[in-house]
């Protein structure tokens, strides 16, 4: 027996339903600690649910869901969250009606002293520091992603789950944004990202998997994967 | 100048105390989606509380505070959501609106047992009514400067927790987005708790510092209101916004203190108009309020519904009238009127059958519009004086329809809005007659006419008289009353079927895809609330007519309330749900607890124990309505389901039938009493449904639920649970052994050898 | 000549531009395709063109008469018609009176027809005659799209607007609603049809419209869209890319 260690979320055989209709159909995920695992496909593939399921806002179905190697099905996304799963979810990463320095404070609470935590965001992206009183909601998209970004760095997480992150975002914020996260996998963090937007994801990938009508239909590198794309996508 | 300053700040402090109770509303409110109209009763609750351990039991006013304000206030809030509030997602605005006034009551009940009504109770002021202190002129109490204070230190706390702490910030984004707060690890669940703590506190807490300022002794059903005045304060933030709502609390407060000094002495109404000054306010501020924006949201809520045919509803509506025509001779003349008189709010309750039933809209005082045809009947539609007067056809008809149009005009302003803000809408108008029109005893002079709405307090409404038909006497009342009650309940079932009824339940379930069909929503909700309100006239009137006579108090919202809140409990989809309701709320009570008080004169020495029994009844009752959250389709829907599945169990219902005769039969000849025969009787037409799975559980059970039945594997028959025959059964089905007929009787089967063999061959 | 055309459509959402400055215009007897990435703005155009939404600037006009003013019962009176992405049916209703609820509402109007007649046509054309009597809450989600496209064709439209009216069919049950559709358009029906499911936008649309970041980029055939570098762009990202 060799000793492999598990991986760090594994999603095995997973179903999931919005009442009567099934999303995922059985979905087979891994990511190992430390790697960066890209979620592709088109608009109705499944992708944002495979991202719900993981940070526990909807119910399996079926087939487990393992956290380091631990099945953890039926875990409340409130209890994912400070266990160290930290996601941001599709287009609303933040509150609109809370102010930049507000939002960061909803944070999970991790031991993090509040101070330190603003203190970090606002070295990294030093536009959030100058808006620190700002309403959120009046960020452009990009600002309020990286605001999102920045809450989820403070606590430290163990992995990171981005859904969609350039939706709504001009080419050259996406390509930005993606530079962000690739020197944070860079820092050692493990990131699980959903993407239609493939080109902006691939290259910071250690992983793809194209997702087809609630399946995972191909896992391999960028290169392998980026190869069945347009057919996946476009149909053509 | 002196006097302008006093009344300034009297206004002040009376804003100060809605602010404190409103701005609690908004808190709950918005954290939970819930609307709390229990709000002014835990005020209560906790001011009562508050009188029993500083005055009642002497403890020193700051311990009292302490116990009331610092334990009781949060812990009823917590415990509200907990048992309550939580269960309530996934339910339609109706389901929650009755909740919480299904709480509100069960409070009042609950004040008025452990502290019985009759007794004065006053709260003094802090520090006495005679602390006062001189300030550029003006004498101010010190309680009224405590109230300022407090005000000022919760706006402040509220706006520090609000914006300087993480818990606040958090309750704050469960607002915007209770998805994404749980993702940053925190629990919603736990916000809500929190804040309805908070909110419950705020309540009592205001409760405890408005009672001595409006004076006089402590009342339930007046502190109960008084609060609700603050739901006026809370609509000037659109419920949202909780330093409009402080102002919005200040301009009430003021607007009230001014009429009182500055309106004519002579203008007799002005002492009214301060009171229900608040319900016109919220009314004003209902028409102001902008348009809601008409958004894709059918919600899948658990509410469900089933349509009988016509010919059903004629079926069961003629053995309704001959159910009635039976039981008449059991019955004696005083219980024939107070029979009639519950089938009189029975049609009441026929119109919220239609406007929330059918059309997913609430009125919260459908008495209201019975009180405003009662009037028009006793003024414009009586022929002939003393024990000759009658009402005429015409007279009733003219009060039907000054009622739809009263409704109409009450309606108007809210139709534009959610639901939520039609049942604030109606239940303003609701106090608003209460104090308004049904207190309006003296006369007055207007355009040369001398007037008086309701005069002497009381209004005698003479019985109708059409053609041979006279109500005078309380039988032809009763069938009467139930032959309307029938043909009402069958038109609505029609109603119900045809291709109005059809807009309405489109209305209902989704106001987005309706209006994308060519509906216009607002003429179709003000159709059927002018309809409804006529309905509601119709058994207002009779009902005036049934009681003889009818006080402001017949009217009050409080019974409107329950009206409401049976006839949800009962099955607010179903006709049916409207007999229950209506029975309930008409007679019910009085008869249970008439009974338990005949019963304690009867047996002195249990005495205590039949008149708790009566007031456990009473909030029972409320607790019900609470139960409503969970099983929001209502009673008699449970009912019709468990007989469905009677129909493939005949001997079951004739048995039921033939049961349900010798309880007739030994009633009518005197062996049985009539409470007995009453009793039997609910007990029979209950169990029978649990009769029949017990007794033919293959004609009864789905096949589902046989399947869950099985659910115990059958190799543990006989460890985890007794052995009996039901599981060799059981057993018998999962070996695959032919099943035989007979069964459920301990001895019906043969011996298993014979299965075997069968098995074998 | 288009029957239904937006001129600059201009949707904001706070500092958000949602829809900006869309013109496009649909034609009787075609179906119109409208494609484009999650959040390109798709649902916000409908909205505003099914008048749930005001736009901030920019017109739209039926038959040449502006109707941007109008509320939605208007509209739809005048012969607009559409489906909803989230399903927006009648629960309590069974499939027949989803279907024939949208002939009593025409006939409160004046409508002089017999509904349940063509409820029956309006059932039977659709394919849903099986399942009529059932509760609408009871029936899978794909059955459910035709019944919100059988209640929207019940107002007999002029413009029909379907809002990923396949996603949650079976392939069966796609290409039935194909030839549906083919068939309304054949009719002279006007047709915008907003789907995912691109193969079928492809087969079925004479001409699409692609929107992102709420603009539209590219109009054209489908052979043109397919070989579009940004529509490709929109969807995979910046390179070409050889299938």
């Amino acid at each position: 027996m060799k000793d492999e260690p598990a991986p760090l979320l594994e999603l095995a055989g997973a179903r999931a339903a919005y009442g009567p209709i099934e999303v995922l159909r059985g979905v087979d995920l891994r990511v190992e600690a430390g790697s960066v695992v890209a979620l592709l496909g088109p608009n109705g593939g499944g992708k944002s649910t495979t991202m719900k399921v993981c940070a526990g806002l909807l119910p399996l179905t079926g087939g487990e869901l393992r956290l380091a190697g631990r099945r953890v099905n039926g875990l409340a996304a409130e209890d994912a969250a400070r266990l160290g799963v930290c996601s941001i979810p599709e287009g609303r990463g933040i509150f609109p009606n809370l102010t930049v320095r507000e939002n960061l404070w909803v944070a999970t609470r991790t031991g993090t002293r509040l101070r330190d935590m603003e203190e970090a965001a606002y070295t990294r992206f030093p536009m959030l520091g100058e808006r620190r009183d700002q309403l959120a909601g009046s960020l452009s998209g990009g600002q309020q992603q990286m605001l999102a970004l920045s809450r989820a760095l403070g606590t430290a997480p163990a992995i990171l789950l981005l859904d969609e992150l350039s939706m709504g975002l001009a080419p050259m914020i996406v390509t930005q944004m993606y530079d962000t996260v690739a020197q944070l996998v860079a820092e050692g963090l493990s990131v699980l990202v959903a993407e239609q937007f493939a080109r902006a994801v691939l290259p910071i990938a250690d992983t793809a998997a194209l997702m087809l009508n609630g399946r995972v239909v191909s896992v391999g590198t960028p290169g392998e994967i980026e190869d069945h794309l347009s057919s996946g996508y476009l149909g053509g | 100048m002196t006097t302008f300053l006093t009344f300034t700040l009297l206004g002040l402090v009376l804003g100060a105390v809605y602010a404190i109770a409103a701005s609690g509303l908004v808190l709950t409110y918005n954290t939970s989606g819930i609307f709390n109209f229990a709000h002014g009763a835990q005020a209560m609750l906790g001011t009562f509380l508050y009188w029993q351990l500083a005055h009642g039991w002497g403890w020193p006013v700051w311990l009292a505070l302490v116990v009331v304000v610092g334990v009781v206030g949060p812990a009823m809030g917590a415990a509200l959501h907990a048992v309550i509030m939580k269960g309530l997602r996934d339910t339609a605005d109706v389901t929650r609106i009755v909740v919480t006034v299904a709480i509100m009551l069960g409070m009042v009940f609950l004040s008025q047992w452990l502290w019985h009504p009759e007794e004065a109770r006053v709260v003094e002021m802090f520090f006495g009514a005679d602390a006062k202190v001189e300030f550029l002129g003006v004498v101010v109490r010190v309680h009224e400067i405590i109230c300022l204070l407090v005000a000022a230190a919760i706006a402040v706390g509220l706006r520090m927790l609000f914006t300087r702490s993480r818990v606040g910030v958090v309750m704050r984004g469960t607002v915007d987005d209770p998805d994404l707060i749980r993702l940053n690890g925190h629990n919603p669940d736990r916000v809500a708790a929190l804040s309805w703590a908070m909110g419950s506190t705020l309540a009592v807490l205001a409760g405890i510092l408005i009672t001595p300022i409006g004076g006089g002794a402590l009342e339930a059903n007046a502190l109960t209101l008084l609060v609700i005045d603050a739901f006026a304060a809370a609509m000037f933030g659109r419920l949202r916004s909780i330093p409009r709502t402080f102002a919005g609390a200040m301009v009430l407060g003021l607007a009230a203190t001014y009429v009182t000094a500055y309106f004519p002495t002579d203008w007799t109404w002005a002492g009214n108009l301060r009171v229900s000054l608040p319900m016109i306010i919220l009314f004003v501020v209902l028409v102001l309020l902008p348009q809601d924006r008409l958004r894709g949201a059918a919600v899948r809520t658990r509410e469900r519904y089933r349509v009988p045919t016509v010919r059903r509803a004629a079926v069961w509506g003629v053995a309704l009238v001959a159910a009635v025509v039976l039981l008449m001779p059991l019955m004696e003349d005083t219980s024939i009127t107070t029979f009639g008189l519950g089938m009189t709010f029975a049609i009441i309750a026929l119109s919220l059958t239609l406007l929330t039933g059918y059309a997913g809209e609430l009125n919260l005082a459908p008495l209201a519009f019975g009180a405003v045809a009662t009037i028009v009947a006793f003024h414009f539609g009586i022929t002939g004086t003393g024990l000759a007067a009658r009402l005429t056809l015409w007279g009733i008809l003219l009060a039907v329809l000054v009622a739809a149009v009263v409704g109409g005009l009450v309606a108007l302003p809210a139709l534009r809005l959610r639901g939520l803000y039609l049942a604030l809408a109606t239940m303003a108008f609701g106090v608003f007659l209460s104090n308004m029109v049904l207190r309006d005893t003296v006369e007055h002079t207007l355009f040369g006419v001398t007037f008086s709405l309701f005069p002497n307090g009381a209004l005698i409404v003479p019985p109708l008289q059409l053609g041979p038909l006279d109500l005078r006497d309380p039988g032809t009342l009763l069938i009467s009353a139930t032959a309307l009650f029938a043909a009402i309940a069958v038109g609505l079932v029609a109603l119900r079927g045809s291709g109005y009824g059809r807009r309405l339940a489109a209305m209902k379930d989704s106001p987005a895809a309706t209006a994308m069909l060519g509906q216009d929503l607002v003429r179709l909700k003000f159709g059927v609330f002018m309809l409804s309100a006529a309905i509601a006239g119709l058994g207002g009137v009779l009902m005036s007519t049934a009681a003889g006579s009818v006080s402001g108090e017949n009217f009050a919202i409080m019974a409107g309330l329950s009206l409401v809140m049976l006839t949800v409990v009962g099955g607010i989809g179903y006709v049916s749900g409207a007999l229950f309701g209506g029975l309930m709320s008409g007679v019910g009570f009085v008869i249970i607890i008439g009974t338990f008080n005949d019963l304690a004169r009867a047996t002195p020495e249990m005495a205590t124990i039949y008149q708790t029994l009566g007031q456990v009844v009473l909030v029972a009752t409320a607790l019900i309505g609470m139960g409503v959250g969970k099983n929001p389709s209502g009673l008699v829907h449970d009912l019709f389901d468990g007989y469905r599945t009677l129909r493939g169990a005949r001997p079951v219902l004739a048995g039921g039938a033939a049961a349900g005769a010798v309880l007739y039969l030994l009633a009518l000849t005197g062996v049985i009493g009539n409470w007995w025969f009453a009793i039997l009787t609910a007990l029979l037409v209950m169990t029978l449904p649990a009769l029949g799975r017990a007794l033919m559980p293959r004609a009864v059970l789905t096949e589902e639920e046989l399947a869950r039945r099985r659910s115990v594997p059958p190799e543990l028959a006989g460890i985890d649970e007794p052995y009996t025959d039901e599981l060799r059964d059981r057993l018998d089905q999962e070996l695959g052994l032919p099943a035989r007929e007979g069964r459920g009787g301990p001895h019906a089967r043969p011996a298993v050898e014979e299965g075997d063999v069968h098995a074998i061959a | 000549m288009p029957l239904l055309e937006t001129r600059g459509i201009t949707v904001r959402f706070g500092g958000n531009l949602a829809v900006d400055e869309v013109s496009v215009g649909i034609e009787p007897g075609r179906i119109t395709g409208l494609i484009g990435p999650n959040g390109a703005g798709k649902t916000t155009l409908f909205n505003t063109v099914t008048g749930l939404l005001r736009p901030d600037a920019g017109q739209v006009l039926l038959d040449g008469a502006d109707i941007t003013r109008l509320p939605p019962a208007r509209r739809a009176r005048l012969g607009l018609a559409r489906t909803f992405q989230r399903l927006e049916l009648f629960l309590s209703l069974s499939v027949r009176d989803n279907v024939r609820v949208a002939g009593d509402i025409r006939r409160a109007g004046g409508h002089r027809a017999d509904v349940g007649k063509e409820t029956d046509r309006v059932l039977e054309l659709t394919g849903l005659s099986d399942i009529a009597d059932l509760d609408v809450s009871g029936i899978p989600t794909g059955r459910a799209r035709v019944v919100e496209v059988a209640r929207a064709l019940m107002t007999s439209p002029r413009v029909l607007l379907l809002d990923e009216p396949a996603s949650g069919q079976t392939e069966a049950e796609t290409d039935a609603f194909a030839r549906l559709l083919t068939g309304l358009a054949a009719d002279g029906l006007a047709i915008c049809l907003v789907e995912h499911d691109l193969p079928l936008v492809m087969r079925l649309c004479s001409t699409i419209h692609v929107l992102d970041y709420g603009a539209v980029i590219a109009s054209g055939t489908p052979r043109e869209i397919q070989e579009s570098p940004q529509v490709i762009a929109a969807y995979i990202g910046t390179e070409e890319v050889s299938a």
